[in-house]
């Protein structure tokens, strides 16, 4: 991923928790605003209690003055019982309305109220207590009364003050609560917007980010495929190239023994053809002295021989490299088995293949425990342990004490494998060269024809593996021989 | 005791040097039989097959293969010979540079009689001829001619 896509994953990320934020406010915000809301709906009900409590109040006053009324025109104890009643009613009336009342205007209407009542209830009292003892005609004139007539009107006329007040009061919470109402819904409206707009947000990064998946995964999977085809094309390319150079191998051993075998056959005419020619001259030697001029003895004897001797083991020479070229290209045609291989004991069989060479040259062999253990083809592997190892013991430095160490260890699906020798190592310019065929490095010294690198390398190379060098002349050498964990096998060859 | 074998060597040898190295070594070892040398395998079949004087017609013969020829295999002749036909009981002794394990299986499996590689050390060259020349004066050759 680049810088600027990291940038803009960030911008996303960071809007995303921008919108859950205001989203949760908005829900703190909605919580408030309908609390609020519940309160404006509480005072209106207030105030209808306060103007209900009022008309009540009104109700019961009016009710006890008609009560009056009744009694005094007919003393009967209906009419009395039902002014008590009412009285007790109103009384009780103002009382909670005082408890409900806070507004101190309100309170002092109350007051009045309170005043002009108790006058009112006093003269009403009056008459009732008058008419009761039968003294209709006063009780007739207070009644009359301009006084409690007035008062009546100014009762009526303070309730209806403070029920409009009250209704005032009543209309203005009204217009709040509404107000709240509508914030609510603009709070409501609001969240829900941007609840909207992060769903959608959200819903667009997760589909962009499932875009980007699917598509780095296809990528993947096409470059996986491409890969895996390459591969096999550059496989079966190395296979068909390794094919050709060991039929050509096995054409050019064959074609080129065929000469050879004349050159040995007629050299070995000519050498038996020289000695009766050699036998002629050393069996009488001074018999005609003059017929057999001293160059020509000297060819016969001596030029001919040596000349026969150089063409023999020049062709001998050239007959062990076909046979080298012959070998290695017979053990690249040679079907791969692989089984699994415990390596601590192959290497094991092949140190005491060399026991009676280490022992000549007091060298030891020592190897790490627990090698990796790998699958692949024995005779092959052994083959190539082989070559390593009396390649190692071959060019140990006579001047101080062999010691050749193997370790290996597994890297992955590698098996790493090292032989470390202390023997008279190898110049940095000959590493490559040492595994090429017919060559070798250092004094010619030890018998051989450089094959056995060659070979071993070719072998790694057919295993699946490869080879390399490190050394420091005079200080010995390091071969390390890096093979697959799992050999798979190759192609069966026709 | 070989004269009287009235048996002809068929030499089918590409290599000048070979074929004489061969007949060299035959004869070292006594044996002085007619021997008739083909560099290559179409004048070899040829004569085999259509000439009065070839094995098809008339006396018993033994051919000496080599493999590698110019114009054609030495299996191929040794297919021709082998199958069905006049001369498939003719002993043929296969005598080429090739060791191959494979290729030996392959004469033998064509009806290939004798299988001799030639060796490159002349000492083994000519000690596996003479040998070869001691086995042809004791065999015992069916009637050359065609059993139909």
């Amino acid at each position: 991923m680049n810088l600027t896509d990291r940038t803009f994953n960030r911008l996303v990320l960071t809007a995303l928790a921008v919108g859950f934020a205001a989203l949760t406010a908005a829900g703190a915000m909605a919580v408030w605003t309908v609390s609020r809301n519940q309160d404006h709906a509480q005072l209106i009900e207030h105030a209808y209690q306060v103007n209900a409590t009022i008309g009540r109040y009104q109700i019961q006053l009016e009710r006890a003055e008609t009560a009056r009324r009744g009694y005094l025109l007919d003393q009967s104890d209906l009419f009395e019982s039902e002014y008590e009643a009412s009285t007790g009613a109103a009384k009780e009336a103002l009382d909670g309305l005082q408890s409900l009342i806070r507004d101190p205007r309100q309170n002092q209407r109350h007051a009045r109220l309170r005043a002009l009542t108790r006058l009112e209830l006093a003269a009403m009292g009056q008459s009732m207590r008058l008419a009761r003892l039968g003294d209709l005609g006063r009780a007739q004139a207070i009644f009359d009364e301009e006084q409690s007539v007035r008062a009546l009107f100014a009762i009526r006329a303070l309730s209806e003050q403070m029920t409009s007040a009250q209704d005032v009061l009543l209309a203005q919470r009204n217009v709040n609560e509404k107000a709240s109402l509508l914030l609510l819904y603009l709070v409501l409206g609001g969240a829900g917007l941007l609840l909207l707009l992060v769903g959608l947000g959200s819903a667009w990064a997760i589909r962009r980010y499932f875009a980007d998946l699917a598509s780095s995964r296809d990528a993947l999977r096409d470059l996986n495929a491409s890969l895996e085809g390459a591969v096999t094309e550059r496989t079966a390319d190395l296979q068909r190239a390794n094919d050709e150079i060991q039929r050509f191998a096995y054409i050019i051993s064959h074609d080129l023994r065929a000469p050879l075998v004349n050159i040995m056959g007629f050299t070995a005419e000519l050498e038996s053809a020289t000695r009766l020619i050699n036998a002629h001259f050393t069996s009488a030697p001074d018999h005609s002295p003059g017929e057999v001029p001293g160059p020509v003895r000297l060819a016969a004897c001596e030029d001919l021989p040596e000349a026969t001797g150089f063409i023999r083991s020049s062709a001998q020479k050239m007959d062990r490299l076909i046979n080298a070229i012959l070998r290695l290209s017979r053990e690249g045609r040679r079907s791969l088995n692989p089984e699994p291989l415990p390596m601590n004991p192959l290497v094991k069989t092949v140190t005491d293949s060399l026991e009676h060479r280490l022992g000549e040259r007091g060298a030891t062999i020592e190897v790490e425990q627990a090698l990796p253990e790998i699958v692949n083809d024995r005779v092959a592997v052994e083959q190539l342990f082989s070559n390593l190892l009396e390649n190692a013991v071959k060019y140990l430095d006579p001047a101080r004490a062999g010691k050749i160490v193997v370790r290996g260890e597994q890297r992955g699906n590698r098996a790493i494998f090292e032989i470390i020798d202390n023997g008279r190592g190898i110049d940095p310019r000959d590493h490559q060269r040492i595994f090429d065929l017919f060559r070798r490095s250092g004094a010619q010294d030890q018998a051989g024809e450089g094959i056995g690198l060659a070979h071993a390398r070719a072998l790694a190379y057919r295993l699946g593996g490869t080879i390399t060098c490190d050394s420091t002349l005079g200080e010995g050498a390091t071969f390390s021989l890096n093979l697959p964990a799992v050999y798979a096998g190759e192609r069966i060859e026709s | 005791m070989n004269e009287h074998l009235p048996v002809n060597i068929v030499m089918v040898e590409d290599d000048e040097g070979h074929a004489r190295l061969i007949e060299k070594n035959i004869r070292r070892a006594g044996i002085s039989n007619d021997l008739r040398h083909f560099t290559d395998g179409a004048s070899a079949l040829e004569y085999l097959y259509n000439d009065p004087e070839g094995p098809a017609h008339a006396g018993p013969a033994l051919i000496l293969l080599d493999l590698n020829l110019p114009d054609m295999s030495g299996f191929d002749i040794l297919a021709r010979i082998k199958s069905d036909g006049p001369l498939k009981r003719m002993p043929v002794v296969v005598l080429t540079t090739t060791d191959d394990k494979v290729e030996i299986e392959r004469c033998y499996d064509l009806g290939c009689n004798v299988y001799i590689t030639k060796p490159v050390n002349y000492e083994s060259f000519s000690d596996a001829i003479r040998s070869l020349g001691l086995f042809l004066s004791v065999i015992q050759m069916p009637d050359g001619h065609g059993d139909r």
